[in-house]
């Protein structure tokens, strides 16, 4: 692998931000993801390539270890703040067309919760992974989702939430989104959370991690779900 | 009472306690909406007082009210009649401005709502400890700062994240004294922000401060029990180290990999989910968990049977009726 993408994908995995940042110990003084990103395109690697052999990979890394229990949620937050700053320099790729994200993703907190750890993380890691995500924040209406999807059709939704009170309005919004888009799938998440639920409310799939939600989202993508 | 021979007197009983987290659904016996019972100190405590006449449990626990200390801190706070109140927003937008806040005396914001509640409930529910609440400080500068930011400041800015720790558990310290005060047996400290981290980040951000509120206020007459309902597996050292006399856990964990960690002498509450269970199955269901977890946990004199986290505010009567059933039915097997 090119030498500027392995570096990069180390940054990411690592949460190694720009050369200021001071985290992780053990790359203090070093540049990160941002200058690297910065570096590749002028050294002429496509987006694509970047994204595909710099960020992914990183990204898969973290969520691996944080699916495994190797890393926490800290690590993975730093990650995925190292992928944004990357993001931000191919961004513009991805306007032109140049870049072609898998699909769209569409996550919010369902209304009555302001709660948005699970959903960032759960949101930066989709995006590192490749595909592009409309985060429609914290407390988010139901209208909200239908308008979202309304503009993005062949999305696939995702729904957070922290507490044990909101999580029933899951249930509403599910509703909803399968009256008007019976095919949309609908992955759901957060700590009160388990499968019995997601079954019982009419979601698709619940994860207990961001990896669980990219590997469904990517076998969505394949038609395999 | 002296709590001591409390907790010797669930070690030493073959029959299982129960010590649910429950408050919000004594309202369905009170008729008071959520706000009323999170604003109004008698109608908390009414709710608490109804539920401990009702169910035959080893301890009334008063409400986890996770907005109420940061509120006295300055943070605004989102009411709605039926929902419990969240924080809304941020009071610091960085590390560098800790100067411009002030810790808040007991008694500011809601404090002393809360107070009142546990005040008359020690007062008018007898033979059974009462158990005041209050948040954990790593959760609580969450909530100051922003829950995403602390989990990224422990990693980049660890002396700030710590003195804003510091400054709450200043706080907590003697809002937990107060509860003490009150006439409370003990308080349950929910932590829920630490079950996202690694152990030795628990250990030092979370676990180490705890302590400083468990050597301050627990005694023979006052117990401290920490909750954490996040993926505590691997924290289990790291609470234990805070010197509580109890634990108590969410349902994100098997209890089987949680009791054996813990010495014969402490309590482990956990840990019937709350929502998907308690709240949302049929009571036939509710039995059967119960039944479940409580044939597990038989061989653990140390386990009182509790659900993982709050129970919901309108989970039906019928629903609690189902769980008390279970656990009587077993005992009496």
């Amino acid at each position: 692998m090119n030498e500027v993408l392995e570096q990069l994908s180390n940054c990411i995995e690592f949460g190694k931000i720009n050369l200021k940042s001071p985290y992780p110990p053990s790359m203090k003084d070093k540049i990160g993801a941002d200058e690297l990103t910065k570096q590749a395109l002028d050294e002429g690697i496509k987006p694509n390539t970047i994204l595909e052999q710099g960020l992914i990979p990183g990204m898969n890394a973290v969520g691996l270890k944080f699916s495994q229990n190797k890393v926490y949620v800290p690590e993975m937050l730093m990650a995925a703040k190292a992928m944004s700053t990357a993001m931000v320099h191919l961004k513009p790729y991805f306007k032109s067309g140049e870049v072609v994200r898998k699909g769209t993703f569409i996550i919010g907190t369902v209304f009555g919760d302001l709660h948005d750890i699970g959903k960032n993380i759960v949101a930066m890691a989709v995006e590192g992974s490749g595909w592009e995500v409309i985060d429609l924040g914290v407390d988010v209406k139901t209208e909200k989702f239908i308008e979202a999807l309304e503009h993005n059709p062949n999305a696939i939704v995702g729904l957070s939430a922290l507490l044990t009170t909101t999580m029933a309005n899951m249930e509403i919004v599910v509703k909803c989104i399968k009256d008007k888009f019976p095919l949309t799938k609908i992955l759901v998440g957060g700590a009160p959370l388990n499968n019995d639920f997601c079954k019982k409310i009419g979601a698709d799939f619940y994860s207990r991690n961001p990896q669980g939600a990219i590997e469904y989202l990517n076998a969505a993508q394949l038609g395999k779900n | 009472m002296n709590m001591s021979d409390w907790k010797n007197s669930i070690l030493s009983n073959s029959l299982i306690a129960a010590v649910p987290a429950m408050s919000y659904p004594g309202l369905k016996l009170t008729g008071k909406s959520v706000f009323e019972m999170v604003t109004i100190g008698e109608v908390q405590y009414k709710s608490v007082k109804a539920l401990s006449e009702k169910y035959p449990v080893a301890a009334s626990t008063l409400i986890m009210d996770l907005s109420v200390e940061a509120e006295a801190f300055g943070s605004n706070i989102n009411f709605s009649e039926h929902e419990i109140p969240t924080v809304t927003g941020r009071l610091i937008n960085s590390l560098e401005h800790i100067g411009c806040l002030r810790i808040p005396v007991v008694g500011e914001g809601r404090t002393n709502c809360h107070l009142k509640a546990a005040r008359l409930a020690a007062e008018n529910i007898y033979n059974i400890p009462v158990l005041g609440g209050i948040i954990g400080p790593y959760s609580l500068a969450g909530r100051l700062y922003d829950i995403t930011e602390m989990m990224t400041a422990i990693l980049i800015e660890p002396d700030g994240a710590h003195k804003l720790i510091e400054m709450c558990t200043s706080f907590l310290k003697e809002y937990a004294l107060a509860f003490k005060n009150a006439g409370c047996n003990g308080i349950v400290i929910a932590e829920p922000a630490a079950g996202l981290l690694a152990a030795d980040q628990c250990q030092e951000f979370s676990s180490s401060y705890v302590k400083q509120i468990v050597d301050y206020v627990q005694d023979n007459n006052f117990s401290v029990i920490l909750h954490n309902c996040g993926n505590t597996v691997s924290l289990v050292g790291s609470m234990l180290a805070t010197g509580s006399i109890g634990f108590h856990f969410g349902n994100a964990v098997d209890m089987l990999d949680i009791l054996p960690q813990v010495p014969s002498d402490r309590l482990v509450f956990g840990n019937i989910d709350p929502a998907g269970v308690i709240k949302n199955s049929t009571p036939t269901e509710i039995k059967a968990h119960t039944t479940n977890l409580l044939t597990k946990m038989k061989p653990y004199n140390n386990f009182v049977i509790s659900s993982g986290c709050d129970i919901p505010p309108d989970t039906a009567i019928e629903n609690i009726d189902a769980f008390f059933e279970a656990i009587t039915e077993f005992n009496q097997s």
